[in-house]
């Protein structure tokens, strides 16, 4: 009984460390991952909105506009990337890659070459971020990135990470029993021994190999069981 | 990966240095194409191929071309541009055909072009690309392509300036969300710009997009900008959904298709599901065209065709490029385009001589000019234009099959 208790709070000890620790470096976690993703991410974003604008200088200028339509079905293959378009001059949109059609908001919008965040009825949340094509003379590449792609990455990295301390808290159970029972067992024993020296006669003690194992341990519990041994031999004659 | 191993034998065995195989033996010239022949397109790159091997089937009956028969070594692309790249690759270093022919489709041709002009020193060509973007027909590509067919540019200027004609100037696109569609759009836009006009509305569809789609999003973008006209830029399957969402939407403009949708398979879906719904789906279309009618036999073209097609129909249905469930056309304007590539490229080989070369063969095409393929237009090519005909016709659908358009005050507004 008195090791099963001892046995409960080094268990809640462990849990709460643990539940610490998960709280703790989940945090730290999802601000890390978010402040690099969402660095990282915006970063990209405008690379691949420069690098379009690089290449539709030439094609717009000299070429047709299927070859721009072609570089911009390449891009958009990109993982994140949700919709290109790109504008003349005049604002008008010379390719796209929207289906079923340039939305209202895009097509009537203003053209901003800063990041915005943009909400597109029926289609989702975005974070468009913009490059002037040869300083806007041209006309400037427009980049639609799904705003819930980092949510989404950093569920997946802390689902991952629960998922890994919830396998390393259970293996940690288990050892933390087979541990505290290793303890536990032979300080039960230490009990019922200095019950025994107090009370012979009463039920349950131990038999002498086993009270001669318990005076032969080497550890901390062997000590105290030869403590407690000469203690009741220092004592017996004083009662009698 | 195929890509790669290919480059890579052809890497260790030094093919990239020095000048393949020319696809000729003694005995026979082996022509390469890459096509739809499975997928929502699988018809355009089937009936293409079946034109033009009812030529070449009848060329080799009496002979060949200087002793030499002529064969297609077919793969598929299912329309998608990655595959069409690798089956390029294979073609040229692996199967070392003569030239390439008969591709199908702008997305797959587009990409393909940079790889033509890398394996510049093999010369292989691009010869009749079923498909009328701009990039094949301009520098740096016109150099590595020879076209037949008219472009997309022009088909839309032509049905932009026929409808204008009968006071049909309120004009939407409806087209496939890639460089094919981009490149109708973009002449849609070019031939009412030179009019001080815009496109009223214009939707989108993806490559792909099955019949059994439900296009009404699109229809109801279209309807917003009150249409006198819808041109529409995309595959048959995509189109022939739109033009039944459309007419159930009340959206009952004329509906024009440039000559890549492939206009039978299109009706025979369209007729199929007017059948179910008791309703003509096929009232007020149009299409324009870069070949005749296969209806009209007083040219002489389509007479040879008809002929050859019913004579070699057995030999022209290899089911192993494509499923077995597929039906062929009896005719098409599609297999007849085919017919008159084909018939350009036997041309091209008579000129080349009984020791053809792939370097000769820029210089045999831009010696044709006025060439005579029984179209009733003449063909010319030259050191600078890599376009043999400019000639479009259109059609609209009488009676279930589809018919010169010669009169369009019938749509008069």
């Amino acid at each position: 009984m008195k090791v099963a208790k001892l046995f409960q709070k080094t268990m809640f000890g462990i849990f709460l460390l643990f539940g610490l620790i998960a709280v703790s470096t989940s945090a730290l976690c999802i601000w890390t991952v978010d402040a690099e993703l969402s660095a990282e991410y915006e970063a990209n974003s405008r690379a691949i909105a420069q690098s379009i604008a690089n290449s539709s200088l030439d094609i717009i200028l000299n070429r047709d506009l299927s070859t721009l339509q072609s570089l911009l079905d390449q891009f958009n293959e990109i993982q994140g990337i949700e919709y290109i378009y790109i504008t003349d001059n005049q604002g008008d949109i010379l390719a796209h890659t929207f289906v079923p059609g340039v939305p209202k908001e895009i097509a009537t919008g203003e053209r901003q070459l800063a990041m915005v965040e943009r909400r597109l009825d029926g289609i989702g949340d975005f974070v468009e971020v913009a490059s002037p094509i040869l300083e806007g003379v041209v006309g400037s590449a427009h980049i639609g990135m799904v705003q819930g792609a980092v949510a989404l990455k950093l569920q997946k990295a802390i689902g991952r990470q629960a998922y890994l301390i919830s396998i390393i808290f259970i293996m940690s159970i288990i050892a933390t029993h087979v541990l505290v029972s290793l303890v536990a067992k032979p300080m039960a024993r230490l009990g019922v021994y200095a019950r025994q020296l107090v009370a012979p006669d009463a039920p349950g003690g131990l038999t002498p190999g086993e009270v001669q194992a318990l005076l032969e341990r080497n550890d901390e519990v062997g000590q105290l069981a030869r403590v407690v041994r000469h203690l009741a031999v220092r004592t017996a004659p004083e009662q009698s | 990966m195929v890509t790669t191993a290919i480059a890579a034998v052809v890497m260790a065995s030094g093919l990239g240095a020095f000048q393949a195989g020319e696809g000729i033996s003694g005995s026979e010239i082996v022509v390469g194409m890459s096509g739809p022949f499975t997928g929502a397109s699988r018809s355009l790159g089937i009936e293409l191929y079946r034109g033009s091997l009812a030529y070449f089937t009848e060329i080799n009956r009496r002979g060949g071309v200087n002793g030499r028969t002529i064969s297609i070594k077919a793969y598929d692309d299912g329309y998608q541009p990655e595959a069409a790249v690798k089956n390029t690759i294979r073609l040229m270093l692996e199967d070392q055909v003569f030239t390439l022919f008969n591709y199908v489709g702008t997305p797959t041709v587009t990409r393909v072009l940079p790889l033509l002009k890398s394996y510049d020193g093999l010369r292989f060509r691009l010869f009749a690309a079923f498909t009328g973007s701009q990039p094949q027909r301009e520098a740096p590509y016109d150099r590595v392509a020879i076209n037949y067919r008219a472009s997309n540019r022009q088909e839309t200027e032509g049905l932009v300036s026929n409808f204008r004609g009968i006071g049909r100037t309120r004009v939407a696109v409806f087209y496939q969300a890639d460089s094919y569609g981009r490149s109708g759009w973009a002449g849609v836009r070019s031939a009412l710009a030179s009019q001080n006009q815009k496109i009223v509305g214009e939707a989108t569809y993806a490559r792909g997009t099955a019949y059994t789609s439900s296009l009404r999003r699109q229809v109801a973008i279209l309807q917003e900008s009150k249409p006198d006209v819808v041109i529409s830029i995309g595959a048959y399957e995509a189109c022939a959904a739109f033009i039944r969402d459309a007419r159930r939407a009340e959206l009952n403009v004329p509906i024009a298709n440039v000559s890549f949708v492939g206009s039978e398979s299109m009706l025979e879906l369209l007729k199929a599901e007017g059948a179910a719904d008791g309703r003509d789906y096929t009232a007020n279309l149009v299409t324009s065209q870069v070949v005749p009618s296969y209806e009209d036999v007083a040219i002489p073209v389509v007479k040879e065709y008809r002929e050859l097609m019913a004579e070699h129909a057995a030999t022209v249905t290899p089911p192993s490029l494509w499923a077995r469930d597929y039906r062929p056309l009896a005719r098409s304007f599609v297999s007849l385009e085919g017919f008159i590539n084909a018939k350009l490229l036997v041309e091209v080989l008579k000129r080349l001589g009984p020791s053809p070369s792939r370097s000769q063969m820029a210089g045999a095409v831009a010696s044709m000019q006025n060439l005579e393929l029984g179209t009733g237009h003449s063909v010319s090519f030259a050191a600078d234009r890599n376009q043999g005909s400019d000639a479009v016709f259109y059609a609209t659908v009488e009676q279930g099959r589809f018919v010169a358009l010669r009169d369009w005050k019938g749509w008069r507004k």
